[in-house]
């Protein structure tokens, strides 16, 4: 009874592809990469704003070819919010999720109110990441490669840890919309969901910006 | 097992096997319409990159209409200031928007004015617009360009006082810019004849300037400002009082 059982629960289980993205290493392995590239992302921001604060005509001429003209992201008040380079969030917050996602690859489970904690931050931290992206797309009028990569990045991680979070119950939502959220997981309309979304920025950023990118 | 438990056995399983027949068929449906959504979104991008590789270089910015050139700037799109013989030369690529052009004008606008009058130098101005979209759409650095290009035809003795004025007044990067009035009036408190000002709006030489500004592109500039001092790029502090005379004096003074 249990073995057939157990097939009934595989033919569920779906394709290899289904079970591959289903399973628990491509969860945090994804997540993984994508905070190591968020973090990469930072660093070499960090670094230019450094750069830029020592010396501020470093980059004052106005790049033709280049997208980033003088404007540059960098010189522009959205990129210092808080009153220091916003890289320097992403040295401060992107190596929790990287330790966050090896702990779990290694096996680690951790409590229900942590990883909603997480999920709090995280999502505060998405928010962010697409203000900026819609100051730089339309106020800013200037694109950064290395702000692209943040918010390419953060979606991801966003989207492992909500997947994560719905997967095992750790949001505290009531039960019908738990369970609702886990049917949508399971058909796969979260991935759907994310991949459509990170084609709707890349074919607004080729639509606004496609003349100097390739033209 | 009573025959109780096992009818409830088998109830449990076949309300399991609906279920996961259910969940099933929604995932093939959700890969269905997804891969759709997915495959017109990629062919949408696509299509988006081909057709601005294989659509005419002018750019989004580019003006519709016919080239008309202003009077009194040489077909390579030059504005003379000073004396024709004066023995420097001095080219200038800039945008109005360009807020480091801002920053060299402040710098040097004073001194060129001296090496202007006394006839050591020649200033040649090239407008360029690369930055329209620093304006939230209003398109500052054409506009802008266009006015300086009405005044060089119409009034040409004020195109200089103009041009500082319009310097002076700059506006942020980032900003909508200047309004058309405001412009006007920068004209008008710069000695520019009513008439002339009125023709701001017609655009007349919007065309003119994207042209001028794809040959900048064209000849190898790499970004404003850009100072040509007797046909070699200038590589000095422009943002800084000094450096700009001295290597203007010196290429003087070695003729």
């Amino acid at each position: 009874m249990t073995g057939e059982l157990g097939t009934d629960e595989e033919l569920a289980e779906g394709s290899r592809l289904h079970r591959l993205r289903h399973s628990r290493a491509t969860v945090w392995v994804t997540m993984l990469v994508a905070s190591v590239a968020s973090l990469v992302a930072s660093f070499v921001l960090s670094i230019d704003a450094l750069r830029l604060a020592e010396d501020p005509s470093a980059d004052l001429g106005c790049n033709i070819n280049a997208v980033i003209s003088c404007g540059t992201v960098a010189n522009s008040w959205q990129s210092s919010l808080l009153g220091f380079p916003n890289a320097f969030l992403g040295l401060i917050t992107e190596p929790v999720v990287i330790t966050l996602a090896v702990a779990s690859l290694a096996g680690i489970r951790f409590p229900r109110w942590f990883m909603l904690a997480a999920q709090v931050v995280y999502t505060v931290g998405l928010a962010f990441a697409y203000w900026l992206f819609y100051e730089a797309m339309f106020d800013i009028g200037a694109l950064c490669p290395w702000c692209l990569l943040v918010t390419l990045a953060t979606t991801l991680v966003f989207f492992e840890m909500t997947y994560v979070n719905i997967r095992d119950a750790n949001l505290y939502l009531p039960r019908r919309v738990q369970a609702g959220l886990v049917a949508m997981v399971r058909s796969n309309l979260d991935l759907v969901l994310v991949v459509a979304w990170i084609l709707v920025l890349v074919l607004a950023v080729v639509l606004k910006y496609g003349e100097a990118l390739f033209a | 097992m009573s025959k109780q438990g096992r009818i409830r056995t088998q109830q449990l399983r076949e309300a399991q096997r609906i279920a996961q027949a259910q969940q099933a068929r929604r995932r093939r449906l959700v890969t269905a319409v997804g891969a759709v959504v997915i495959l017109g979104l990629v062919a949408a991008i696509v299509f988006a990159v081909v057709s601005t590789v294989t659509g005419d270089d002018d750019g989004p910015q580019a003006a519709s209409g016919d080239v008309v050139a202003p009077a009194n700037i040489d077909p390579s799109g030059s504005f003379a200031v000073g004396q024709d013989d004066a023995p420097v030369t001095v080219e200038i690529y800039y945008d109005y928007m360009c807020p480091a052009c801002g920053a060299f004008e402040a710098a040097n606008s004073g001194e060129l004015d001296r090496l202007v009058a006394d006839g050591t130098a020649r200033i040649e101005l090239r407008p360029i617009s690369f930055l329209d979209e620093q304006s939230r759409g209003t398109r500052y650095s054409t506009r802008a360009a266009n006015a300086f290009a009405t005044v060089v035809h119409g009034a040409p003795e004020q195109a200089w006082a103009f041009h500082t004025a319009l310097y002076e007044n700059q506006p942020d990067e980032g900003t909508e810019g200047l309004s058309d009035d405001e412009i006007a009036a920068i004209a008008r408190d710069a000695g520019v004849p009513d008439d002339v000002v009125e023709r701001f709006g017609e655009g007349t030489y919007e065309p003119w300037t994207a042209s001028v500004t794809q040959k900048a592109f064209d000849s190898g500039i790499q970004g404003t400002p850009t100072v040509v001092v007797d046909g070699e790029q200038f590589q000095g502090d422009v943002y800084t009082v000094g450096p700009l005379t001295e290597a203007i004096e010196s290429a003087a003074a070695s003729q």
